[in-house]
């Protein structure tokens, strides 16, 4: 089992620095977009007067940037591999399910940890913010968060057939995680209906994690209950992922 | 015929069975009702035209369908409940190349050769590699290369683990005819060494290079048969030119039997000039089949009708020349 694992993680990889403009996009597209923050924050003095860090911000929307680009590109690269017929010959060469979701897990949260690190360094540098007390709770969020976001992918590659076919479920996952997850507006500012909402919103354990340690200044261990959920979030999803992972048409 | 048992197939047991295999996707019917049996040792052809449902019989076959209804064993084991079992036993050749475009060929096939644990990979990998003419661009990312050669690496993949069970969805589509007689004549050697090889075409010629061959129209097996017996369902065409100038044509099913009461009935006399006969090839009678809903034979003018495309041509002279001539020199 862990070889096949390890098979997949590794032929994902290997393709991935096979391609050029695909690992230049998926390295340069978070750069960029922490770019455009800073610089529409910073135009923005009005923030500032409002009592309002915007360095605070930086580390959480990073997070979103990773959960997104993690769900999209697994579940597009998933779609590819079940319409080019890779996915059927995977199933009868001797891939099976579970080894296939956490193969892919492992592939993209390779792919995940060095955007992760990009963006981290950026924002160090940005926003001016001292992560090295907190490092090791703002990784392992990070990581819960890939293999979370990777598991919903694979879930979701189940109900499109082609790479077209997924766009409909981009906005479908990030619009409402933008809006209830906590980045943008603070949950407990939400109407009642829409808090119990964003328990569904896997990002909101990880930024109620990361606000906490880095904002807060509070210690990991009193963020394990979100740490903790947003684990069994991400091993739930990936239980369901290689359950619902079509083996058979 | 080397009849020799390969290991662990049992003595007698069909190498795939299927029985009454239905499956519908949505509106459209596949499969309905598709039966199927393929011996132990044998090359089984399955032909047919696009959309017959021969791709969905074959994953079917693999473990990746599931049938509405019907029953589908591979190797004495149940398809769909012991598919992993089954699935170590096969080779498996999708039509569409199936394979990463950016990696090489060696990368593809260290890939799929890991899911079972080859053993020897490196060699069995340059083996294949070499059988298929990929060694030299071994290397190269698949994107590079043409179809044909596509097609090539994803065969070689299909025979790296040397089953004794190959299941190839048109192999040959898109491969030269050097490589494509290389093909079949590996095909023949694996046969010898006792493997089964179950194969889908819509190539008559290559038709006649299997034990076996079953014709599927709309979901239904129409006839499994040799190739010769299939053949022998079509009429063939005998006209007698007469000194007068005056043809008498006659269509007779049982050629080899006919021929003789016929020259027997018309008296070999000076009356008669010459004599051609015109035997429908197995692309003829197959398309006859496929195109009528009865068998070829009940359809006299479907022979002539599809003689000017394939094989079709009279022979004169002497009754015997016309069928060796056209007996396509199989089995
Ligand atoms: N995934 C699918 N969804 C919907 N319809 C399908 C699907 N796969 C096959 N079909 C339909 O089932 C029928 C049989 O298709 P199949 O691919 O088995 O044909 P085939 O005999 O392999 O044809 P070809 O010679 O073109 O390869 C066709 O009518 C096809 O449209
Ligand atoms: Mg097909």
């Amino acid at each position: 089992m862990f070889s096949n694992i390890n098979a997949i993680a590794v032929r994902i990889n290997r393709q991935f620095l096979r391609d050029r403009r695909f690992l230049g996009l998926s390295l340069i597209v978070p750069v960029l977009l922490m770019l455009l923050l800073k610089y529409v924050l910073d135009s923005l003095p009005g923030l500032a007067r409002l009592g309002v860090h915007i360095s605070d911000y930086a580390i959480l929307v990073a997070a979103y940037l990773v959960h997104f680009l993690a769900y999209v590109l697994s579940t597009i690269v998933l779609v590819r591999d079940r319409k080019d017929g890779t996915l059927g010959r995977m199933f009868v060469y001797g891939y099976r399910r579970r080894e296939i979701v956490l193969g892919y897990v492992g592939g993209y949260s390779t792919i995940a940890a060095v955007q992760t690190a990009l963006v981290l360094i950026l924002t160090k540098y940005l926003f001016d913010i001292n992560l090295a007390p907190d490092l090791i709770a703002v990784v392992l969020t990070m990581l819960a968060l890939a293999v979370v976001s990777v598991g919903l992918g694979v879930f979701i590659s189940n109900f499109a057939r082609n790479e077209g076919q997924v766009f409909p479920f981009i906005p479908l996952v990030i619009v409402p995680t933008a809006l209830l997850s906590g980045i943008a507006i603070p949950i407990d500012e939400l109407p009642r209906v829409l808090q119990w909402c964003s328990y569904l919103i896997p990002l909101r354990y990880a930024v109620s994690v990361l606000d906490g340690v880095l904002n807060q200044h509070r210690s990991f261990f009193s963020e394990l209950g979100p740490f903790l959920t947003l684990v069994a979030v991400g091993a739930g999803l990936l239980a369901t992922a290689s359950l619902t992972l079509r083996e058979r048409e | 015929m080397s009849a020799s048992d390969p290991a662990g197939a049992a003595a007698g047991a069909p190498a795939v069975a299927i029985e009454q295999l239905r499956k519908s996707y949505g509106p459209i019917t596949a499969l309905d009702g598709a039966s199927i049996s393929v011996d132990t040792g044998e090359i089984f052809g399955l032909v047919g035209p696009n959309g017959a449902g021969k791709t969905t019989l074959i994953k079917a076959i693999c473990g990746i369908l599931k049938p509405d209804s019907g029953s589908v064993s591979v190797l004495g084991l149940d398809a769909a409940r012991e598919r992993h079992a089954v699935r170590r036993r096969l080779g498996y050749m999708p039509q569409t190349p199936a394979l990463y475009e950016d990696l090489s060929p060696r990368e593809n096939l260290v890939f799929f050769g890991r899911g079972f644990r080859t053993s020897g990979l490196s060699d069995r990998i340059r083996d294949v590699l070499e059988f298929v003419e990929l060694w030299e661009r071994r290397d190269d990312p698949l994107h590079n290369f043409s179809g044909g050669m596509k097609q090539r690496a994803s065969l070689a993949c299909a025979l790296l683990r040397d089953p004794e069970l190959l299941i190839l969805d048109e192999p040959t589509a898109g491969v030269d005819p050097t490589l494509k007689q290389n093909f079949w004549r590996r095909f023949r050697e694996l046969k010898e060494r006792g493997r089964t090889i179950f194969v889908t075409t819509n190539m008559m010629d290559e038709a006649l290079h299997c034990d076996r061959v079953a014709v599927i129209r709309a979901g239904s097996v129409l006839i499994t048969e040799t190739p010769e017996a299939i053949r022998a369902r079509g009429r063939t065409r005998v006209t007698l030119g007469l000194r007068d100038g005056s043809l008498r044509e006659q269509e007779v099913l049982a050629y080899e039997e006919e021929m003789p009461r016929l020259l027997a009935a018309y008296g070999l006399s000076d009356e008669v000039a010459r004599i051609s006969v015109r035997r429908p090839s197995l692309e003829d009678v197959v398309l006859g089949m496929i195109a009528g809903d009865a068998g070829a034979g009940e359809k006299p003018a479907h022979g002539g009708a599809h003689g000017g495309a394939h094989g079709g041509r009279t022979t004169g002279a002497h009754p015997g020349a016309g069928a060796d001539a056209e007996d396509g020199g199989n089995v």
